[in-house]
């Protein structure tokens, strides 16, 4: 569940940057708002990039026993 | 000796059955079907006829069962069977157990059939397809364990884009119980909400090997997942009704692989142009307010009390000279005034009178104007015009 939430992290987080993005560009935005906003979007690029960069594939397989009950376990290629 | 024997009908029809039924076994029979019939029973009823003849066929339910296509009127076909005779109506029929398409196989038979019928059904309908999920975090793929396909499509991801999770279901992939296993396994990821986008698929093969997904049970699977399906089966040239009901198809696994994460570069890369794009509005934005705030520095307004202030110091500085002018002015006047006034005081003056040979008398430090307010006396002084002198007062003449 962990692993779920930081990985929604990281979708999110391009959502996010890319709103701040959108939105310093649309140029609507007071100085002192932008200048926040260009603070978390440095920020949440740099997190995305950690993410991008650290990240190793995880592989599970799905078995199921007798009873119907699944489970997942590491794959052994 | 050749004697006459009397045979009942029973004994006539199973003389022919038996003699029938050696003769004709196994054959392969070629023909147009009419009169096709689905029993309720799910047996097949139908004639087999050329342009001349015609034989009455039966498919035993169990064997029909095991049709991948639906045979109808009109279909030009091979059956093979044995030829059977029904004792209580002295008929005899192919009993068959294969039916084969001429022309077209079977498997193409079927696989046009089914696929009209999903078609028909609106299975394949746009409005059905769902997108894929930008950034999946977490993949399925319904597959064999074993294989080329899996083993390329793990190699893809983890070359393209490392950040996910990939839930394997391993699944038989042909032979008999496929197309359940791998309908199951669609079901399974759903049921469980397992993950984000699903590929289904093999590598290449025959038709034969390939069938499973060409199968109703895996496309109604397709169908009802709620989670976005690939589907990757065999080659390029390779299509099934898998991919026409999935949300989307692709050529193969590896392609599959390609398509279901965008490569870490490119995300890189808009990373990158995302923090370009932030960095470039800033400092323009920056630059604008700079522009902005040195045009009003020296706008009108902006500078309008400064102006004020310079008209408003050359204004005093007009009132200054002005009044130093008026004052001037009035100096002189008041000058002119005072030295005429000084001449008339001059005129006024009691000792310019002296001069004139009048002198004044004082007694006791005062002036004496009368001759009656004199003391005798008491000495007294004459001031002349050059000089005092002391007198002494002897007497007044009233």
């Amino acid at each position: 569940m962990a692993k779920k939430e930081a990985k929604h992290t990281f979708e999110h987080s391009l959502g996010r940057l890319e709103k701040i993005v959108t939105a310093l560009e649309q140029g609507d935005v007071p100085l002192e708002d932008s200048l926040k906003l260009y603070e978390e979007g440095i920020q949440l690029s740099k997190e995305c990039m950690e993410t991008l960069n650290t990240a190793e594939v995880k592989i599970k397989k799905l078995t199921k026993d007798l009873n119907g009950k699944i489970s997942l376990s590491d794959f052994e290629e | 000796m050749n004697q006459e024997k009397i045979l009942s009908v029973s004994e006539l029809t199973r003389q022919i059955k038996g003699t029938l039924e050696r003769s004709f076994t196994n054959i392969w029979l070629q023909g147009e079907i009419s009169n096709f019939k689905l029993h309720t029973s799910g047996h097949l009823y139908f004639t087999v006829k050329d342009d001349q003849s015609q034989i009455s066929a039966v498919m035993w339910r169990s064997r029909a069962a095991q049709l991948l296509f639906r045979p109808n009127d009109g279909m030009k076909v091979m059956v093979r069977g044995n030829i059977t005779v029904y004792e209580p109506r002295g008929n005899y029929q192919l009993d068959c157990y294969q039916i084969q398409p001429l022309g077209k196989g079977e498997l193409q038979i079927a696989f046009e059939q089914l696929k009209q019928k999903l078609f028909d059904e609106g299975l394949f309908d746009d409005v059905h397809k769902k997108p894929l999920p930008e950034y999946p975090q977490r993949i399925g793929i319904v597959t064999s364990p074993t294989g080329a396909a899996i083993r390329d499509m793990i190699n893809v991801i983890s070359r393209r884009y490392p950040a996910v999770e990939i839930i394997l279901v391993p699944v038989k992939v042909q032979g008999i119980g496929a197309a359940e296993e791998i309908a199951e396994a669609i079901e399974i990821l759903n049921v469980n909400n397992l993950v984000d986008v699903m590929i289904v698929g093999r590598g290449g093969g025959s038709l034969e090997d390939l069938w499973a997904f060409n199968e109703e049970v895996v496309a109604r699977a397709i169908f009802l997942s709620e989670i976005p399906v690939i589907s990757a089966v065999g080659h390029e040239i390779d299509f099934t009704i898998s991919d026409f009901v999935s949300d989307l198809r692709a050529p193969t696994p590896s392609a599959a692989a390609e398509l279901v994460v965008k490569d870490k570069n490119e995300v890189v890369e808009i990373i990158r142009n995302f923090c370009y794009t932030m960095i470039n509005v800033m400092t323009n934005s920056i630059d604008s307010y700079k522009q902005t705030i040195a045009h009003l520095t020296q706008s009108y307004s902006f500078n309008k009390p400064h102006d004020m202030l310079r008209q408003r110091s050359q204004q005093v500085d007009e009132y200054q000279r002005r009044l130093e002018q008026n004052l001037i002015h009035h100096f002189k006047a008041l000058q002119q005034q005072s030295s005429s006034l000084s001449q008339r005081m001059n005129s006024l003056n009691p000792k310019l009178a002296l001069k004139r040979g009048y002198a004044i008398v004082k007694q006791e430090g005062k002036i004496v104007s009368s001759s009656q307010k004199i003391k005798t006396g008491v000495s007294a002084e004459i001031e002349f015009h050059n000089g005092l002198v002391d007198v002494e007062i002897i007497g007044k003449r009233s």
